[in-house]
């Protein structure tokens, strides 16, 4: 794409995606960080997530200034608008994310006993491809690719199945003792916003693929087995 | 649901037009349709020929002896190029409106009775009437009705515009072509132009042509974009304005144009 004869546009619209690109990369760590955190009950960690949620509130505020700004003062059309408005949605899912790693992170704090070893892994395997969609997310949103947003978009499914999979071992282990309670009703919820993220970041995908074509992803997913859980 | 009828009309089919100023060609293989009762703008750098295109509607070229259009432009159907095609009778069923507000210096009442005594006969009473209702239709009525006997000149840029395409309306043509109505005209008078450009497509084909992206893509049902003397794109304006199929439209409309 050439540039803007109005140079002072074409910065205006570059620190946009900018801005975008840095909330992200932030949303990245966050989760990833939640995460280990949750797993290793690392209180430390979780307080360091809790202050850089702060920074997650900035980017948005800020972001939303810029398109406000854009808006108000350059009407921006075609690439340009697209660009504006998906900008400001995105970032509403990021500060999302943010939300629900904050949470995830602050569940360290009141795990009693240490995670057993299965559900660990069942829950880490469910966050790796949460991480994994995420920053594809965020690549698709750099190179405006529309195919990786697609595959994105349609990962959503495997997120849930392993989202459910650790549920149902969760309440597994809920029924076996009820010490076992508190610390299994933490990870239920640790697991269902694992899964929100990847809603979030699937909304994110459906964003990049209209900034990209202009059109609404279309097709419909396949939706996951339901845990025991949500079945009812 | 009740199924709207969905039968498109056209008022305007342009078949292979060519035109020349001279030996320079401004328009290079022209071929859209203008769909009836709807308003399609045409945007375009300068020089892009978009305002040729609107001169051959009425064939106000052929004042210029040195000028020339080749193919086919039908108004409902009859070839508007033909050369035994009465212009005077074309210029009644295709008004125009230009840049610069034209009021003859004349009364406001004249100024509308003017165009109508060319092409009717009219009692006084029948008269009264076609010029009240042409300047109810271009809502300039309100403001004008207790000085109908002032000059056309004494009205504000805005008023002046209106009372032109008031003038435009009194013959009752079938298209009216706007080249640039409002790039004169203060935001306050643009917006009531383009409220009444809107309330006029009910009753009339409306074609535009506009430096004002913004004005094309708030008043138009189609955008038609042109370089160079060639049509590059011609769509429905939202999709024109969001996603443009092509690259040389999607530079235009941001304003990376080189």
């Amino acid at each position: 794409m050439s540039e803007h004869i109005v140079k002072s546009y074409e910065e205006q619209l570059q620190n946009l995606t900018n801005t975008i690109v840095k909330m992200g990369g932030l949303a990245e760590s966050q989760f990833a960080n939640s995460v280990n955190a949750l797993l290793k009950r690392d209180e430390d960690l979780a307080d360091k997530i809790a202050g850089k949620d702060l920074k997650m509130n900035e980017f948005d505020i800020k972001i939303e200034n810029q398109v406000i700004d854009l808006i108000a003062l350059r009407q921006p059309m075609g690439i340009d608008l697209r660009e504006t408005v998906s900008s400001m949605r995105i970032s509403s899912e990021l500060e999302r994310i943010g939300d629900l790693a904050k949470n995830i992170a602050k569940r360290a704090r009141y795990l009693e006993f240490d995670i057993p070893a299965n559900i660990a892994d069942s829950l880490r395997r469910a966050a790796n491809v949460v991480e994994k969609n995420l920053k594809d997310v965020l690549d698709a949103y750099s190179k405006r690719d529309k195919d990786i947003a697609y595959r994105v978009w349609n990962s959503d499914l495997e997120i849930d199945k392993l989202v459910n999979f650790a549920m149902d071992e969760l309440l597994k282990f809920m029924k076996s003792n009820k010490k076992n309670l508190e610390l299994s009703t933490h990870l239920l919820f640790a697991a269902k916003h694992m899964e929100r993220v990847g809603d979030h970041v699937s909304n994110i995908s459906e964003n990049v693929y209209f900034l990209v074509t202009g059109d609404q992803i279309k097709g419909t997913r396949s939706k996951g087995e339901k845990s025991s859980s949500t079945r009812n | 649901m009740i199924q709207k009828n969905t039968v498109v009309k056209n008022a305007i089919e342009v078949r292979n037009l060519n035109f020349f100023y001279g030996k320079f060609q401004a328009l290079k293989n022209i071929n859209l349709n203008i769909v009836e009762k709807k308003i399609t703008a045409f945007i375009g750098p300068s020089g892009c020929g978009k305002s040729t295109l609107l001169r051959v509607f009425n064939r106000m070229y052929d004042l210029y002896p040195e000028q020339k259009a080749e193919g086919e432009v039908k108004l409902y159907g009859d070839n508007i190029l033909h050369p035994k095609r009465d212009l005077n009778l074309l210029r009644a069923k295709v008004g125009m409106i230009f840049q610069k507000p034209t009021p003859f210096p004349m009364s406001i009442y004249d100024n509308i009775a003017f165009g109508v005594r060319l092409y009717e006969n009219l009692k006084k009473q029948d008269m009264d009437a076609r010029v009240e209702w042409a300047l109810k239709k271009a809502a300039l009525w309100n403001e004008v009705k207790d000085k109908m006997k002032q000059s056309g000149l004494s009205l504000s840029g805005g008023q002046q515009q209106r009372l032109c395409i008031a003038r435009g309306i009194a013959v009752k043509p079938a298209v009216l072509l706007l080249d640039e109505p409002t790039s004169a005209l203060d935001p306050v008078s643009t917006s009531k132009i383009e409220e009444l450009i809107y309330e006029l497509k009910n009753d009339y084909t409306v074609i535009i042509v506009t430096h004002n992206m913004q004005q094309a893509a708030r008043v138009s049902d189609s955008t038609a974009f042109m370089y160079l003397g060639d049509l590059v794109e011609f769509n429905e304006t939202k999709k024109i304005f969001l996603k443009p199929d092509r690259k040389e439209t999607e530079d235009y409309i941001t304003g990376r144009f080189g």
